[in-house]
């Protein structure tokens, strides 16, 4: 875990600039939202998330986050079908402030075309400079 | 590009706070978050900075006649260190602005106006003077504004007012000082709660000395009981629950007072007052929509613009404010539907993006009047 202007960014993950991680775990990966989304959204107060079974599109919206005043969409970083929703953030969705790479993923998505799509997004190095970048 | 105001205590926001620019003014928008800022206001007590808003002076040997003929309300009834809520329309009965009017003295009344309407209310003031013998003086930039608010509000300054605050009744307003600053209080908000609105006069944004000083005092004698400061974020969030129309959103110059529930504030048996006709008129035809207050059922947050359904599916209304209510934990809102559906209890859908959810039409305020807000039982 390195900071970069206060905002974490966690080694071995992949990154979007629609401030979503994934992590790849054998044969599914992970997804979820970065710390720096969560300190600009704060007070996280919802979260809508797709039923398990329905499929991902990357660069496509597949849920909201909304805080108190303010709605986001969630962009999918890879395409897939969604295998697991994390409940935890539905109902306290405060979970997603408190561990945005830990108890605050959002999916497990079996992947449909991995490797091309991991080609898209940034690695943690990349992803690194990027954040430097949004600190400016 | 408009250019961007600053307030009399913008070096001290900017230290403490995460700036917006609200109605041309750079403006604190939260401090710690809005839940805990809000939280506070509701249970013990909250400090805003309101000094955006718009303070007019009207006064010579016509005011009272002059501000009977602009506003809906009647100021006859109001004795000086009295204030009263109401809002002026123009001809066709739409809302040029909602404001609290104060009578400082017989022949002196104040209108506390919205910050986005500082400008056409002076307008609209000026334009309809006519014969009246008034003179209407725009004081905003001289005037800083406080509003100390919550069951605590009192307590706290009392810490360090020479004058027994107890006599200061709900809409009772007079001079006072306070930590050696001339002031004028009065027991009014935008929050539902008890509270205080204090205006520092003398204080214009290159001597903000009087304002700085004294909104460093309330937070240290707001201390024990826990004081925030809090923003414009926390301010909405505390204004929909009690129900409160914010201007520009749910009131505008194409809703009349009737439709917007707020017919308590139009007095018929006055003389003749600008948009009695049209009003009048309205009264007897019977409004065809009117503001109610949305609570979700189902989960999802009511937003600005989203559409109100019945619940065999005809589109019946729109909302004009919605957020996640820190209190109640879910969502709210308020907004317009078609007057035969607007009783209280009936389930409508609102439309959150591509879904229907589930929601109530309910009375203001949200919250149990008799645990928060003004007329709560006994506060310990």
């Amino acid at each position: 875990m390195v900071k970069v202007d206060g905002y974490e960014v966690s080694e071995g993950l992949y990154y979007t600039k629609d401030f979503e991680w994934v992590k790849v775990e054998g044969d599914k990966v992970r997804v979820g939202i970065t710390d720096y989304a969560q300190k600009q959204l704060r007070e996280i107060v919802y979260a809508e998330l797709p039923s398990p079974g329905t499929t991902t599109k990357q660069n496509e919206p597949y849920g909201t986050v909304e805080s108190v005043k303010a709605v986001s969409d969630l962009v999918a970083p890879i395409s897939g079908t969604i295998e697991e929703v994390n409940a935890e953030v539905q109902s306290k969705p405060e979970t997603l402030n408190e561990d945005p790479f830990g108890k605050g993923w959002l999916l497990i998505v079996k992947p449909s075309n991995l490797q091309a799509e991991l080609a898209n997004i940034m690695d943690f190095d990349k992803a690194v400079e990027w954040h430097k970048s949004l600190a400016k | 590009m408009e250019e961007i105001r600053q307030i009399q205590l913008y070096n001290v926001h900017k230290q403490m706070s995460k700036l917006t620019v609200f109605a041309g003014f750079e403006m604190p928008l939260w401090y710690k978050g809005i839940t805990p800022e809000h939280l506070g206001v509701r249970n013990s007590v909250g400090i805003f900075d309101i000094s955006h808003m718009g303070r007019i002076m009207i006064t010579g040997a016509d005011s009272e006649h002059f501000v009977n003929y602009v506003i809906t309300n009647n100021v006859s009834i109001i004795p000086p260190n009295g204030a009263q809520y109401s809002v002026m329309c123009n001809k066709s009965g739409g809302i040029i602005d909602d404001f609290v009017i104060y009578r400082l003295e017989k022949e002196k009344f104040m209108m506390v106006s919205n910050a986005t309407n500082r400008e056409k209310d002076h307008d609209w003031l000026v334009k309809n003077v006519g014969g009246f013998n008034v003179k209407i003086e725009e004081i905003s930039n001289d005037v800083a504004m406080f509003a100390v608010q919550g069951p605590n509000a009192e307590k706290t300054l009392q810490e360090f007012s020479t004058e027994d605050l107890n006599k200061f009744e709900r809409f009772k307003c007079g001079y006072s000082r306070l930590a050696n600053v001339e002031v004028f209080l009065s027991r009014t908000g935008y929050t539902g709660e008890d509270g205080f609105e204090v205006f520092v006069w003398n204080a214009s944004v290159n001597k903000p000395d009087y304002a700085v000083k004294l909104w460093n005092t309330i937070l240290r004698a707001g201390k024990p009981f826990g004081i925030e400061a809090c923003g414009l974020g926390a301010r909405d969030t505390l204004r929909l629950e009690a129900g409160m129309c914010l201007y520009g959103n749910d009131i505008d110059e194409n809703t009349t007072p009737l439709e917007a529930a707020l017919s308590f504030v139009v007095k018929f048996q006055k003389d003749n007052f600008i948009g009695k006709e049209t009003l009048l008129r309205q009264k007897s035809e019977g409004i065809k929509r009117k503001r109610i207050g949305i609570r979700m059922i189902e989960q999802g947050i009511p937003r600005s613009n989203f559409e109100i359904y019945s619940e065999k599916g005809e589109k019946i209304g729109r909302l004009t404010s919605g957020t996640f209510s820190p209190l109640l934990k879910q969502g709210i809102g308020m907004g317009y539907v078609q007057t035969s559906y607007a009783q209280e209890g009936n389930s409508v859908n609102v439309r959150i993006r591509d879904k229907q959810a589930k929601a109530k039409i309910t009375s203001f305020p949200f919250y149990d009047p008799e645990k928060y807000g003004y007329k709560r039982k006994a506060f310990s």
